[in-house]
């Protein structure tokens, strides 16, 4: 997908069609032609593009989780959710955390005519309201690791409980929060492990690429997970029962709280992050990630399995995250005894390795029960798998069901589809 | 023109039957470009971009052609069988033929780009060797690692920190090579001691005939003549490619020019595909990849090479920066103890003015914190190492506006030496240098008024430490490993130098 910069250019220089200025005399007239000015190289489409990091954005935002955005300033956190929110058509409101104080969080309390009898308000400020007016929207809390801790406290109840003084914000409103690395900013503070704990942290990085797309008039736009109303149920139970297994196998890491205090200001396992982890999980079955065992190995899908893993690991951390993923990757193959009653047709992993694991998987079924049809079967799937995969990936299963062969059963006739694997060994003397 | 057609139309025996299209043949399907329909003005730079894309897809085919793949793959399954826990490693990558490539390269998409010529001049045992050699880069995640370097040093001349950055960002192509000679050092120093063995010694130098005789039982990969190893440049063994970096000077660029690839350096080479090209690994595909391996190493599925072993201890617990550690707990310290400061009614809150006079909120008093820095001047730590440490914890508290009179620093050996009201670290004169007890130091640090809220002990960890708490939040920078403060004395005493748990540590190794 890279481009020239003359191709952005010279496509960026087709697009904008506008009338002509009238000949500048006044002042006044100077400045609207400046403005003018402005708004052209304001003017912007926008594509999309397969970007992961966008992708697991808009399945945090759509699966309605608090998510956090770690950035270096300048780098177009702001305009994405610009972006984001065009996308949705929601009302974006955009709070700069660290010019606020707690009250402004938590409410200002407001005398009525008798406190005693019915308690002091908490007023909300006026974006809470809009918000509360409009139903739902987008809240972008910006610069929330420049915030003092008093006020990353009273932000507690307003990423989880979306409760800001007296008033609760719809639950369809969704919450994006901005923080530079405490690296790159020096008068940062570092993120309260209670507060870090309630986002779905992911990186942004800025990408060349996006950049002079961008400069050359077309922003990628955030593409919002197209999800298939028949797969609800089964994503949801599928979902649950991943992390159920995982966490069953692996329960040291239902709650790990990391020793530094670096690590604990970022994602890390917790019974909350891994249900936030189980609901991106099942957003991400259901906008089709990780079919995975299947034939369909388009590019759209792979990028929406690279954007859950994404969110996931944003979730629970990298540390658990990777093992849940490399766990759910080995759970995900297709079981033997299915491929054995179908070995034409059965759904195949495509990469190397897991074919070889199915494979291996296959061999260990014939020789714990070995029938002929079994072993015939086996045979089929090899030789099926001959004309698609490198052919080493086969050798020692292929020998290994050689030695389960009777002396009464005849070679197989699959055996003529397997001259590469003869030329393979032959090269192995 | 799809890969699938572009192998059938050629008519070309090989691939179709030994490989298969899937995951052997590498141009993706023409996808449309986005700037297409409108052909005025892009047509020129259009005609010519695919006229290069032309000439590399027949590149490609002709390689595809010319490739032997069974050889290629029979070294393969000898590389898997000589090292399995790299099995799921190997298995994973797919092959991508084209001329463009000097020998074999890795990208960091997890394609192997392989020269057909390369395949045909060496024995099946070398390019054994070779894949384990190329896979290596992959699994121990080069190209991470070498982008985290690359940015560390940038940042390092930025911020015009003490000492030389470990690559020169103004010099790019030369680091390239640089980093891509230090990674094949960090390999092949393991490669050859896992595939020689012990007891089969093997010369450098060029083999001779009855070498050649002599190995003609030996069946084990190898690699091929004029690998770079850490005894052929006349450097000590290393344990990891960012220390063998040290040794790796300018001239040995000019003398070894080698390229794995991007899979390795992490920067741009001509002949690899982008990640729009086929079958591309995800990076968390390849980190459950290097899981795989991990646990294939510890369940002792073969017998690995200690460098794998240490390798796979440590796979997961990434190296993180001490600056970012050290800042993040002196932070964390002073967030908790000046930082949130408390509510108080002596200084009425701002806003009561807004709510008619009717109310009086308490307001948010936040007192600047007090700091105070002991360092340990006795002659075993670098006046670099405390310099960069000290330059941190002053750029921190400047931030945060903590300055002046709010700072104190105690130089301390084995007695306190000068205490001193600082803001800036160029201002400070650090004096000492004989022995190691920091105690005295804190408890002058302690004893100030007004208390300190947050101190900060900067020390190479050979040095008792206080019993009882203190009343205030501790932050401890040690100049050493984890594992160095603990021994046993020479008369078989348990010696722990160990701060206690009340102290945040964080080791600057």
């Amino acid at each position: 997908m890279a481009r020239s910069p003359e191709q952005v250019a010279a496509q960026a220089a087709e697009r904008p069609t506008v009338p002509a200025v009238p000949q500048p005399a006044t002042a006044a007239s100077q400045l609207q032609a400046a403005d003018r000015l402005i708004a052209l190289t304001r003017a912007a489409g926008s594509e999309s593009r397969a970007d992961p990091a966008v992708q697991a954005l808009a399945l945090a935002v759509a699966a309605n989780l608090p998510v956090l955005l770690w950035g270096q300033p300048g780098i177009g956190k702001s305009s994405t959710l610009v972006q984001l929110a065009r996308g949705l058509a929601l009302p974006l409101e955009t709070v700069i955390a660290s010019v606020h104080d707690p009250s402004d969080f938590a409410g200002l309390p407001i005398i009525g005519a008798d406190p005693a009898s019915q308690g002091v308000a908490m007023a909300p400020p006026d974006w809470a309201v809009r918000l509360h007016r409009a139903g739902s929207g987008l809240l972008f809390l910006d610069e929330i690791s420049s915030a003092p801790p008093a006020v990353q406290a009273a932000l507690l109840r307003v990423v989880l409980e979306r409760q800001v003084g007296s008033l609760r914000l719809p639950a369809s409103v969704r919450i994006v929060a901005a923080a530079n690395p405490a690296g790159s900013a020096a008068d940062g503070w570092q993120l309260a492990p209670p507060l870090a704990n309630r986002f779905v942290h992911l990186a942004w990085v800025h990408d060349p690429d996006v950049v002079v797309r961008g400069l050359g008039g077309v922003w990628p736009h955030v593409p919002l997970p197209q999800l298939d109303p028949a797969k609800l149920e089964r994503s949801v139970a599928r979902a649950r029962a991943a992390i159920c297994a995982f966490l069953t196998v692996r329960p040291d890491y239902t709650h790990r709280m990391p020793a530094t205090a670096a690590a604990r200001a970022g994602a890390w396992p917790s019974p909350r992050t891994w249900e936030m982890a189980m609901r991106l999980l099942a957003f991400g079955y259901a906008a089709g990630a990780g079919t995975g065992a299947g034939a369909n190995t388009e590019a759209a899908d792979h990028t929406t399995t690279e954007a859950v893993a994404l969110a996931v690991r944003g979730a629970v951390g990298d540390g658990a995250g990777l093992e849940f993923l490399a766990f759910l990757e080995r759970q995900d193959l297709p079981d033997p005894e299915t491929v054995l009653a179908d070995p034409d047709h059965a759904d195949l992993p495509e990469r190397g390795d897991l074919v070889h694991a199915t494979l291996a998987a296959v061999v260990d079924a014939v020789a714990r029960t070995t029938t002929r049809e079994r072993w015939e079967s086996a045979w089929t799937l090899i030789a099926r798998l001959a004309a698609t995969v490198p052919v080493d990936l086969l050798a020692a299963p292929a020998m290994q069901l050689a030695t389960l062969r009777e002396p009464a059963w005849d070679l197989p006739a699959q055996l003529d589809g397997l001259t590469a694997l003869e030329a393979l060994l032959a090269w192995s003397e | 023109m799809s890969a699938t057609t572009t192998v059938s139309t050629l008519k070309i025996p090989t691939p179709a039957v030994m490989a298969g299209p899937s995951r052997l043949t590498a141009r993706p399907a023409g996808l449309p470009a986005p700037w297409e329909g409108q052909p005025a003005k892009a047509a020129a730079s259009q005609a010519a971009h695919h006229e290069a894309d032309r000439a590399e897809r027949r590149d490609r085919a002709q390689a595809a052609a010319d490739l032997d793949t069974p050889k290629l793959l029979a070294a393969r399954h000898l590389a898997v069988t000589t090292c399995p826990y790299l099995a799921v490693a190997l298995h994973a990558i797919a092959v991508v033929p084209t001329y463009a490539v000097p020998t074999m390269g890795v990208d960091r998409h997890w394609r192997c780009y392989v020269n057909p010529a390369f395949v045909r001049a060496h024995p099946v045992r070398e390019l054994a060797g070779v894949w384990l050699h190329e896979v290596s880069h992959l699994v121990r995640d080069h190209h991470t690692r070498a982008r985290r370097l690359t940015e560390a040093s940038a940042r390092h001349e930025a911020a015009g920190r003490p000492g030389s950055a470990p690559l020169d960002p103004d010099n790019p192509r030369r680091e390239q090579v640089r980093l891509n000679i230090a990674m094949d050092l960090e390999i092949n120093d393991d490669l050859f001691e896992s595939l020689r063995g012990p007891d089969k010694p093997r010369t450098l130098h060029r083999r001779s005939k009855t070498d050649d005789a002599d190995d003609a039982n030996d069946t084990t990969p190898r690699l091929p003549e004029g690998a770079l190893t850490p005894s052929r440049l006349r450097i000590a063994n290393c344990d990891l490619f960012e220390q063998y970096l040290h040794h790796v000077t300018p001239t040995m660029v000019a003398d070894h020019w080698t390229d794995c690839g991007s899979g390795a350096h992490d920067g741009p080479v001509p002949w690899e595909d982008d990640a729009a090209g086929a079958h591309p690994l995800g990076p968390h595909e390849a980190a459950a990849i290097r899981i795989s391996v991990r646990d294939a190493i510890a369940a002792g599925r073969g017998t690995a090479p200690s460098g794998w072993q240490r390798w796979a201890e440590h796979y997961g617990k990434a190296p993180q920066d001490w600056r970012t550690l050290l800042g993040a707990a002196f932070r964390t310290s002073l967030g908790a103890a000046g930082g949130a400061g408390d509510y108080t009614y002596r200084r009425p809150n701002r806003r009561t003015a807004s709510l008619g006079g009717r109310l009086v909120l308490p307001g948010l008093h936040r007192p600047l914190p007090q700091v105070a820095v002991v360092i340990d001047t006795s002659g075993s730590v670098s006046d670099m190492d405390l310099g960069s440490a000290l330059t941190e914890v002053a750029a921190i508290t400047r931030a945060l506006g903590v300055t002046g009179r709010n700072v104190a620093v105690y130089t301390c050996d084995a007695a306190v030496q000068t205490a001193q009201n600082v803001c800036r670290a160029e201002e400070l004169t650090l004096v000492g240098g004989g022995g190691t007890d920091l105690r005295e130091g804190i408890r002058a640090a302690m004893t100030r008024q007004p208390r300190p809220d947050v101190t900060v002990v900067l020390t190479d960890g050979g040095t008792p430490w206080p019993e009882e708490q203190s009343g205030c939040r501790v932050v401890a920078g040690i100049f050493a490993s984890h594992r160095s403060l603990t021994r046993f004395g020479s008369d078989g005493t348990f010696i722990d130098c160990r701060p206690p748990e009340w102290i945040e540590t964080v080791y600057l190794e």
